[in-house]
């Protein structure tokens, strides 16, 4: 299933990354091949077998609900690019987002 | 009734949890500090950091499963959803996808004390709750930018999905309504709408009596966050209105999500899903699975409380009435203050009555809620004590209970203050009805000639000589016997 | 001897006896790495006043309270891929440029705990995706043994720290081969724990499921130090291991009661002649310690680049995320928010991030999860399933940690997918979850090569007794000559 250059340009949207338009044709086919070689996996049955999602099949491990200090609010802050009031700012937001 | 086509309502509701810490990071939950002051690198999102699952939330989440009937899985896990926005600092919420903690429960649609209906809840996971976002502007379109704030980053959310099973605005009202009754005997959230506490989504679609596809596919428009319980009412009844409009007009209704603009009552495009999101569900790697043993379930049902529904059993028969009971179980704060009132004084429909007329008007007029009645049971208690002794007549002790709403005071201090208390001695009575009597010669002929209502004339006037304190059965005995012997002379 | 000839554990029995202070041997290593690094370029950021002021603070202690560091003065480095609150981590990564953690990852704080002095954070590939530190935003690693070569990677400026002696010891990170890849390349001795085994918090994350932080040194009993110091149960990471850390023991191996697997599958694929042949020589040796050398299977290798490049690009899509420009690191400028983001990730990251980015998003969306992630992770089953099934005959397996030497800058970049095929070996203890050990096996034509042992699941004490062992008949005789010495 090769890729086309309206899917790459989809999955980039996605991952909120801009790809420029003389980047597709050598994004879409270094996609393509490493996807055609992981193809071989359908190859193999694998309609009873159970997924790992977690190698060594640990159960949840719980917290006690106490509350410990927060970072002093300059500290998180610190890396912030455009800090303003105590908050991270960020440019105009043009459609409504997820929320 | 519309004609043509059936409302189809599913309501998805979440409810921030008041845990003392956040979901998976020590920062303190609670509300209205200084932006950013409850933050770490855990709900900042920066790199490397992990979650750890809080104890207390999965306690509070699994009550408020089993309080609605749910079946707890002893197995559910966590998942990643994933989109950008500055308010959700890891560019994914830590929620729960295809294994919920909880699902297929009910909660009761009540109309006068009776159940009508039960609408099926598909669901119950368990979530973290994004920031905030500060919009430096009057609306998000023409803000020149946002300030973020992500102390609510991370608090532990409950989501509840309904199955589409309410078919008005007044049954997703109800459904609320009972929902958040039935939440609020477990004390894990403090359930305010407008502080963002409970939130509620609403999916509404019209289907045509024609229609032969499923649910899932017809175009379904969802109203987000809306602030109150009755406003979710008005954005579904302006959401049916419209669609129903469209229809009439031929044209079609667009899957999108709308927002509630509370000033004009009307929902108002937000985005069109044309551009379906894609979330990018995938198993949490940072989190094992949630194990729950059989044990541990049946400890947290051991422990819930009643549910309303039994609690208005309860009451019916304590002698309250249905609609009666409905009141006052739908009010934690109200039921709390009927039974402890009804721990002091035994004659339970004699407290009703005072709880639901007089002490009900004095709330309402001070604005109060049952969480601060000025009064409490057990000073209600004494002063119903009062008129079965009585040293209060029903009309004086309302003056009584005015009084002691205002002052704090207790019943007995009450009348002490205001110098009242029934006059019960026979003597002192008779004094004053001879006094009466002579003083009215004219009008105890009337009466003896047989107008009625010149006893009354006179009962009054010794009420009036005795500052309303004299017990009025005793006063109207008292005067008829001294009439007679008036008569006789 | 000079310290920097030292392991770290002559330069902490030293330091406990007082026969050197701490003082004296970061400043011997500081002189040291000052005058190599210009060749190496092993080091993101040096911070060496602060290491002579750690040193000074583990010399003012009390004896006692210095007997009970087993690390006390032993200067180390560790990957740029931990967070450090007193230097700054980027994971060689443009878009965490600057960036100060206002943390420490677990494995910091427990190396300071131990009294070791961490002299600098090593460069890698960017986020650790990559073989040959060539993808650092920052820099070249040269390999100690020929600076014409990669030192392998990511956590290449570990092993190249170590093999040219500026530190006896590294922390690097494993995702599929990064520590074990590079210290074959080096000739260091690298190893992969246990999934679970060292806590993964402060190590930013690449791929979730497979990361584990290890140790790199030149002798197994450093890198056994150093395990021990790292490994043991977090609270703050909820995948780690409540189990006790088995101390390493201490005696020689039996190579007579030792039962050892060679993966037929292995053997087959386009194995390097100098690794192939290098191999054999190891097995004919063990033989003739008497060891049963066995042949077993693992059907599903063929399978596992495949597997790996489907799992670890989709987990790596979701961690980096984060990296948005809103809270921290690089931000580009923007006419909104969207246009913000992307110009920020298109700025920050490199092609070889970009383009995993790109095939994890893919592999999680509408449509493809099941055909590949979920696939991939039943797929991973089945390798694991091998792995057991194999563990069931013997002790350990034994197979090349890489299908040849060090190569040089450039040859293999152009690639990618030729590039991830050469991870054949190392990638399936990630997906198993088990531990790997890269011993070194002598020098072909000058260049190290390198052999790894796998073990089963918590088999970390076994595993590091059959290196020291395996050391004790193989040693590395000589070092890197570098900067005109010998
Ligand atoms: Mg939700
Ligand atoms: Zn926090």
């Amino acid at each position: 299933m090769a890729l086309s250059e309206i899917q790459v340009k989809h999955v980039a949207r996605l991952a909120r990354l801009r790809v420029e338009s003389d980047e597709i044709a050598q994004i879409t086919q270094d996609l393509d091949r490493v996807l055609e070689y992981v193809a071989q996996l359908s190859q193999l049955d694998t309609d009873t077998v159970e997924p790992t999602m977690h190698v060594m099949g640990l159960a949840m491990p719980l917290r006690a609900d106490e509350v410990k200090p927060s970072l002093p609010v300059d500290a998180a802050l610190k890396n912030a690019p455009d800090p303003r009031d105590h908050m991270f700012g960020v440019p105009r937001i043009m459609d409504g987002g997820d929320a | 009734m519309n004609s043509g086509y059936d409302v189809i309502i599913g309501l998805e509701v979440h409810v921030e949890l008041k845990t003392q810490s956040k979901l998976f990071c020590s920062c303190s939950a609670s509300f209205g500090a200084e932006p950013n002051t409850h933050t770490c690198p855990v709900c900042l999102g920066m790199p490397g950091v992990l979650p750890v699952l809080n104890e207390e939330a999965v306690a509070y989440a699994v009550k408020a499963a089993l309080a609605l009937r749910c079946t707890v899985h002893p197995f559910s896990k966590f998942d990643r959803k994933q989109y950008f926005y500055p308010d959700l600092p890891k560019a994914y919420q830590i929620s729960q996808y295809d294994q919920p903690l909880a699902e297929y429960g009910a909660v009761p649609i009540i109309v006068d004390g009776h159940v009508v209906k039960e609408v099926t809840v598909r669901r119950i996971h368990m979530e973290e709750d994004a920031g905030k976002l500060n919009h430096l502007g009057i609306r998000l379109g023409d803000a020149k930018g946002s300030l973020v704030d992500l102390n609510r980053a991370g608090v532990p959310l409950i989501e509840i999905v309904s199955e589409p099973d309410m078919r008005s605005a007044d049954e997703a009202r109800l459904y609320l309504t009972e929902l958040r009754n039935v939440l609020s005997y477990l004390d894990i959230s403090d359930l305010r709408m407008e502080e963002g506490s409970m939130r509620c989504d609403a999916n509404v679609s019209l289907r045509p009596h024609d229609y032969v596809g499923s649910l899932e596919d017809l175009p379904r428009v969802e109203i987000k966050n809306v602030n109150s319980i009755r406003n979710v009412q008005r954005g579904i009844e302006y959401e049916v209105a419209r669609q129903a409009e469209l229809l009439a007009r031929g044209e079609r209704i667009v899957k999108e999500t709308r927002g509630f603009d509370d000033q004009n009552g009307r929902t108002y495009s937000q985005r069109s899903k044309e551009e379906a999101n894609d979330y990018r569900y995938f198993p949490e790697p940072d989190l094992p699975p949630l194990v729950l043993t059989q044990e541990a379930i049946e400890r947290v049902a051991r422990s819930l409380p009643p549910a309303p529904t039994v609690l208005r059993e309860e009451l019916q028969q304590a002698g309250v009435t249905a609609k009666e009971a409905e009141i006052i179980v739908g009010d934690r704060a109200l039921w709390e203050y009927w039974r402890e009132a009804t721990t002091h004084y035994e004659d339970k429909r004699q407290v009703t009555n005072w709880i639901l007329s007089d002490l009900s008007r004095l709330l309402n007029a001070h604005g109060d809620t049952w969480l601060t009645p000025r009064v409490t049971p057990a000073a209600l208690a004494d002063l119903l004590r009062l008129i079965a002794n009585g040293t209060l007549s029903g009309r004086m002790a309302k003056e009584v209970l005015d009084r002691m709403y205002e002052s704090g005071a207790t019943a007995a201090q009450t009348v002490e203050a205001m110098g009242v208390s029934q006059i019960t001695d026979h003597g002192a009575i008779q004094a004053v009805v001879q006094q009466v009597v002579a003083d009215n010669p004219h009008v105890v002929q009337d009466y003896l000639n047989g107008k009625e209502k010149a006893l009354g004339f006179l009962v009054g006037q010794v009420m009036k000589q005795t500052k309303g304190q004299a017990k009025p059965d005793m006063v109207n005995a008292i005067l008829k016997g001294v009439i007679a012997d008036y008569a006789k002379t | 001897m000079r310290a920097y000839d030292m392991t770290a554990t002559e330069i902490s029995q030293r330091v406990h006896r007082k026969e050197m202070s701490a003082t004296e041997c970061v400043r011997e290593v500081a002189d040291r790495i000052t005058a190599l690094e210009p060749l190496v370029g092993a080091f993101l950021h040096l911070d060496v006043q602060g290491a002579l002021n750690q040193a000074r603070a583990i010399d003012a202690l009390s004896d006692d309270e210095r007997q009970q560091m087993p690390l006390a003065g032993v200067p180390v480095a560790v990957k740029d891929n931990m967070t450090t609150m007193d230097m700054p981590t980027t994971a060689a990564s443009k878009i965490l440029e600057g960036f100060m953690a206002p943390y420490n990852a677990t494995v910091v704080n427990r190396l300071k705990a131990a009294g070791a002095i961490i002299v600098g954070k090593t460069n890698m590939d960017e986020f650790a995706m990559g073989s040959s530190t060539e993808h650092s935003a920052y820099q070249l690693t040269h390999n100690p043994w020929d600076l014409s070569r990669v030192p392998g990677g990511s956590s290449g400026g570990s092993a190249a720290a170590v093999a040219a002696r500026m530190v006896p010891i590294a922390l690097g990170s494993d995702t599929g081969g990064s520590i074990r890849q590079p210290a074959s390349y080096c000739g260091v001795t690298g190893l992969k724990p246990s999934y679970g085994r060292v806590s993964r918090y402060g190590l930013i994350a690449y791929a979730s499921s497979l990361d584990q932080i290890g140790p790199l040194a030149r002798s197994v009993d450093d890198v056994a130090l150093l395990y021990d110091i790292i490994a043991g149960y977090d609270p703050l990471d909820a995948t780690s291991i409540r189990a006790e850390t088995a101390r390493v023991s201490e005696g020689p191996v039996d190579w007579k009661g030792l039962r050892v697997g060679v993966p037929k599958e292995y053997l087959s694929a386009d194995l390097g002649g100098v690794v192939a042949q290098r191999l054999q020589d190891v097995i004919t040796q063990l033989e003739a310690q008497g060891a049963s050398v066995l042949e077993v299977s693992l059907p599903h290798t063929a399978y596992a680049i495949a597997t790996y490049y489907l799992i670890a690009p989709a987990e790596a899509s979701s961690n980096l995320s984060r990296f948005d420009g809103v809270r921290y690191g690089y931000r580009a400028s923007g006419a909104d928010l969207l246009e913000m983001y992307e110009n920020t990730r298109a700025q920050g990251f490199g092609p070889e991030v970009k383009r995993r980015i790109l095939l994890g998003t893919h592999a999680l969306s509408a449509g493809y999860y099941d055909a590949y992630y979920l696939k991939a992770q039943k797929v991973r089953t089945l390798i694991r399933q091998d792995f057991e099934q194999a563990f069931a005959l013997v002790d350990v397996i034994l197979t090349p940690t890489t299908p040849d030497v060090a190569f040089r800058f450039g040859e293999k970049s152009s690639d990618p997918l030729q590039m991830y095929l050469s991870d054949v070996y190392t990638v399936t203890a990630n997906l198993a979850g088990i531990p790997a050990i890269s011993t070194p096996a002598g020098l072909a034509d000058g260049l190290p090569v390198g052999i790894q042992w796998l073990g089963p699941v918590m088999g970390e004490d076994r595993l590091l007794q059959v290196a020291r062992g395996f050391e004790e008949l193989w040693p590395s005789s000589t070092w890197p000559g570098l900067g005109g010495e010998a």
